[in-house]
């Protein structure tokens, strides 16, 4: 049976409905991937496997998951299930409602194994800032799996999993995709609901698709995208169905690349891959066009205003008052100071004394205002670039994946992101997929970019040049 | 303002409660139309400036009753800006000029143990947290106590004739907070001093005066007046200072990424505004000068916009407005104060009550024996014929009749008859009451009067 | 050059945020932050005179209707204490607490 057992949602689906395999089976195999490969890789923070195969039994074939196993980042509710949001504030955190996102995948068939690690309230690029654990990359246990959605995507890696949502506020789906090997895709903002995602950055948050093919993450996005009362930030779009708007070729598109990042220090193999995506898009039918955007070195710094300040805000209701870790004081202001000191890892503290700095008076207009300025500005390039082209293509990150521990300058870390930022930023859907290994055998993620609301013509294009470079089908 | 939560009141704590207004993680707020209307019809009725677009803010502090750290107000772009509102005192008329209004979301209610030995505790009840506001700032317009008094008076008035709110601050329904200055310059403002704490208008009105007292004490000492917030101590009508903090906190005010713009629809605005009903301050204006009532009159019925309406109704069948307005305040009040009812709670119509007025006019049911009548039409709800009828106190207005009663008077009453035909006018009175006793009441005392004096000659 | 962040407003933006900054981690903290809003500053070279904000507006506002709650137990199960259904914390005087 293992030799033969799916490796995409794809082709699990297919044995499922074909009576090859039942979900039931399916999920006790991967119940012995996991008990055999998590106590390394450290995917998941807590496992869930009696009742996800009570809910595998009770699975209906039909429905668009077919029981398939899909994990849930622990910063996104389930009913019943701790939401730790990888923080100590939240250790003993019973969530009493699902995310929106998380009842469609339910209701689709889904089955969740267990809640994966993250950097604390999905602070970090690494998994590192886990108040638990890191998590190890299954493809280099002595690395990274990037963050902050690294217990996603190395759980998918490692086949924990034939899928996940993560969420990504900097490029945290999309750059632990590139570290892990597997597919990361954030949509446009507003396409997924955020009801039941904690919020981080709340203009900038998004909860993506992580699976190993492209195929698969446009499946997974037809369960998951719709619109939700809920949230007020979610648009009512015209449905659409990514699988089927998949094309196989990129005949007539243009494909972008971007003048003022050519600059930047990016490993060599990265480079080269960058070089064999070119190759195969031209091969395929499109156009390479040069475009400039020359204020997209600045999307770094502005995120780093605007994801703190919204944070800060964010991150005040955990005072210890209603739920979460509880620390006494002789007064209130010791109680909220203790609780939350107590509570909260460096990198949040961190984030949060930006965050009230760059909001509080005196120093509002030159930072925070300053800074959604210039998130406008890069805004209205990305939009008059994306007239010219249909998809931009770039690196997902500088680097493949480091060791655990390397990187300890804040700092530094935070200039990883520069790739993945501005789409957050300007709101626009953008996917990593895999594109071959370096010389240590990593894996090498590309991303692509679109305007708004192109998702569908993003995954299609992930597609061709994924199945070009390799991928799973 | 943020969720489906009930707004009951007086509910079993945290009973009404859901992932929004408790701030739990993940949670995300959704704007209520409804409290959107009803803030517009507002300041639209107070000649505010509605802006199209609006923008929600972040507010951010601690405190127990405050679920999420921060409170979802407006802050740079409010819903409306500019506006007035009337108010009368012993000084004068005058316009109290606003601000701005804007709309936020409630806190939770928070307890405080006044009891040491309670152990120092603050019980927080999150029922209500969430519920919609509305914020009115006006300028530093007012000069006394009882000018906001009458401001708090005059705005409870409009909200309730709008049908927005109680305007109840005992139930929560409104609450205040005044700033104080005085100066001695006129053209400059003093120092500015909040006091809170403030639960009625009577309240109000007391803690103005009193701060007023002591700011003036305080510069005349020579003492400057220290920038602060005050308590109000309720049982001694005193300021206090509360714990001094040396900077007002940073409300590290920003826009608030959950909630894109409000945009108003323009064309909805122009209907509110087309619709807008006749503001009571406007009818009680009309009431005086072009019905002639008394000031005191129309205050009365322009109080509540449904005593108003039925007071129009009323004289638009039956045309006097004094007599209408007099009925009301003396004959259908006392009723619905020994009834404990509303206007509205009662049976009695606009139809009903000018018909009354007109049989009394006509003679067909004299006036005392109308006050008989108005139970019935309050609390049965039939027409005044089928409650004059089933009394049996139709007026006796039959020329024949009165003259036979008073043919049997006069034969009856020769002392009193001799005294009149002297010329003690007086005595007719006693002669109009015989014939009232004969007529058991029915007879309309004017015709009896005039017959008798006739018949007398 | 002069510090974007000093011990004195290090403190003051911890107390906003009630975060309590020990002894130890003060050091190393300002010299996180000091890089961090150094390296953000370089924002205000950049010439946003011309932006307009274009925030998107709200599309539907929700009909005034119940919603769907919670039970005191499910919403304020794990409130560290409750009393007779009202939840407990140090008592606090008057309005915010500062």
């Amino acid at each position: 049976m293992s030799s033969e057992l799916p490796r995409t949602l794809e082709q699990y689906r297919h044995a499922v409905r074909a009576h090859e395999l039942s979900a039931e089976e399916y999920l006790d195999e991967t119940r012995q991937l996991i008990e055999r490969g998590d106590p390394q890789v450290k995917a998941f923070l807590h496992l869930r496997l009696d009742a996800a195969r009570s809910d595998a039994q009770a699975a209906d074939p039909s429905s668009p998951l077919a029981g398939a196993p899909i994990a849930v980042k622990d910063n996104i509710m389930m009913a019943g299930e701790r939401c730790t949001c990888g923080s100590r504030i939240l250790e003993h955190y019973v969530a009493p409602y699902s995310a929106t996102v998380v009842g469609s995948l339910l209701a689709a068939g889904a089955v969740v194994p267990g809640k994966t690690n993250l950097d604390e309230f999905a602070m970090g690029s690494s998994t590192e800032n886990s108040a638990f654990f890191p998590t190890h990359n299954p493809a280099d246990l002595s690395r990274v799996p990037g963050g902050s959605s690294g217990g996603s995507t190395a759980a998918v890696a490692a086949g924990f999993a034939l899928g996940a949502i993560g969420s990504d506020t900097g490029g945290s789906v999309r750059q632990p995709a590139a570290f892990c090997g597997v597919v990361g895709f954030k949509p446009t903002y507003g396409l997924v609901s955020r009801y039941g995602l904690v919020a981080f950055g709340s203009s900038l948050d998004c909860i993506g698709p992580i699976a190993r093919s492209v195929r698969d993450a446009a499946i997974m996005m037809n369960v998951m995208a719709a619109h939700d009362p809920k949230d007020a930030t979610s648009i009512k779009r015209p449905h659409v169905d990514f699988e089927a708007a998949l094309q196989p070729t990129l005949a007539g598109k243009r494909v972008g690349i971007i003048r003022e990042l050519q600059g930047l220090d990016v490993q060599p193999e990265i480079a080269a891959a960058m070089e064999t995506a070119r190759k195969a898009a031209v091969k395929s039918g499109a156009s390479i066009v040069d475009v400039s955007l020359p204020h997209i070195l600045s999307a770094l710094p502005a995120y780093y205003i605007i994801a703190p300040a919204e944070c800060s805000a964010n991150l005040g209701r955990f005072d210890g008052v209603r739920y979460g870790l509880h620390e006494g004081g002789r007064d209130m202001t010791e109680t909220y100071s203790r609780t939350r000191n107590a509570g909260f890892g460096t990198e949040v503290k961190r984030r949060i004394l930006i965050g009230a700095f760059v909001l509080s008076a005196g120093y509002y207009d030159a930072y925070y205002k300053k800074a959604t300025s210039v998130r406008q500005l890069i805004t209205d390039e990305l939009d008059a670039a994306l007239q010219s082209v249909d998809v931009l293509l770039t690196p997902t990150t500088p680097t493949t994946a480091f060791r655990i521990g390397a990187v300890t300058d804040p700092l530094e870390m935070y200039k990883a992101d520069v790739f993945t930022i501005p789409a957050d930023l300007a709101g626009g859907p953008a996917i990593s997929f895999p594109a071959g290994k370096d010389a240590a055998g990593l894996p090498i993620g590309l991303q692509l970019m679109g305007p708004r609301w192109s998702d569908a013509e993003v995954l299609s294009c992930a597609n061709v040049l994924f199945t070009a470079l390799g991928g799973e089908s | 303002m943020f969720c489906g939560c009930s707004t009951a009141f007086g509910d079993e704590p945290n009973t009404h409660v859901c992932p929004v207004c408790l701030g739990l993680p993940g949670a995300l707020p959704t704007l209520n139309a409804q409290a959107v209307r009803l803030a517009t019809r507002i300041a639209t009725a107070l000649g505010c400036t509605v802006h199209e677009v609006s923008e929600f803010s972040r507010k951010n502090y601690f405190y127990p009753d405050l679920p999420k750290s921060y409170q979802i107000t407006q802050f740079d772009r409010p819903i409306a800006t500019g506006g007035s509102l009337p108010i009368v005192t012993e000084r004068g008329a005058r316009s109290v000029r606003l601000t701005r209004a804007h709309i936020e979301e409630d806190a939770g209610k928070s307890m405080h143990a006044a009891d040491i030995t309670l152990g120092g505790e603050t019980l927080v009840d999150f029922n209500r947290c969430g519920m919609p506001l509305i914020e009115i700032v006006t300028e530093p317009d007012m000069q006394s106590g009882d000018e906001a008094y009458e401001f708090l008076r005059n705005l409870r008035r409009l909200v309730r004739w709008l049908g927005v709110s109680s305007g109840d601050m005992e139930k929560g329904a409104m609450r205040c907070d005044v700033n104080v200055s005085v100066s001695p310059d006129p053209e400059k403002l003093g120092t500015k001093v909040e006091i809170k704490n403030l639960n009625s208008f009577h309240s109000v009105k007391r803690a103005i005066d009193y701060e007023e007292q002591r700011q003036a004490q305080c510069l005349s000492g020579g003492t400057p007046i220290i920038m602060e917030t005050r308590h109000f101590d309720e049982v001694q009508g005193t300021t206090t200072s509360m714990r001094s903090k040396e900077a007002s906190n940073d409300y590290r005010y920003f826009p608030e990424p959950d909630l894109p713009l409000l945009q108003l629809d323009p064309t909805e605005l122009e209907s509110m505004r087309a619709q807008m009903p006749e503001l009571p301050w406007e009818m009680q204006s009309r009431f005086e000068r072009d019905l002639g009532l008394s000031p005191y009159d129309a205050a009365l019925l322009t109080e509540e916009r449904s005593t108003a309406e039925f007071f129009q109704e009323t004289i638009a069948l039956y045309d006097n407005p004094k007599k209408v307005a007099s009925y009301m305040e003396t004959e259908v009040a006392k009723l619905l104060n020994e009834r404990g009812m509303t206007l509205a709670q009662t049976r009695l119509t606009p139809e009903s009550l000018a018909g009354l007025l007109t049989m009394v006019e006509k003679g067909t049911v004299s006036n005392t024996a109308s006050k008989d009548v108005l139970p019935m039409l309050v609390d049965a709800g039939v027409t005044p014929s089928e409650a004059v009828k089933s009394l049996g106190l139709e007026q006796v207005s039959d020329t024949s009749a009165i003259e036979g009663f008073a043919r049997e008077v006069i034969a009856e009453n020769t002392t009193q008859v001799e005294q009149f035909r002297s010329g003690k006018e007086t005595v007719l009175g006693f002669l109009v009451g015989q014939l009232m006793k004969k007529s058991k009441g029915k007879a309309n005392p004017k015709l009896a009067g005039d017959t008798l004096r006739r018949l007398l000659k | 050059m002069a510090m974007i962040i000093d011990k004195e407003t290090l403190e003051h933006v911890a107390s906003l945020a009630r975060l309590e900054i020990t002894p130890e981690e003060e050091g190393p903290l300002l010299g996180d932050l000091e890089r961090i809003l150094g390296y953000v500053a370089q924002l205000t070279s950049v010439d946003t005179s011309a932006i307009v904000s274009k925030r998107p507006a709200m599309t539907e506002l929700r009909p005034d209707e119940p919603g769907e709650g919670l039970t005191r137990e499910t919403g304020l199960g794990g409130a560290p204490t409750m009393r007779d259904g009202f939840v407990v914390v140090r008592n606090v005087m008057g309005g915010e607490d500062e």
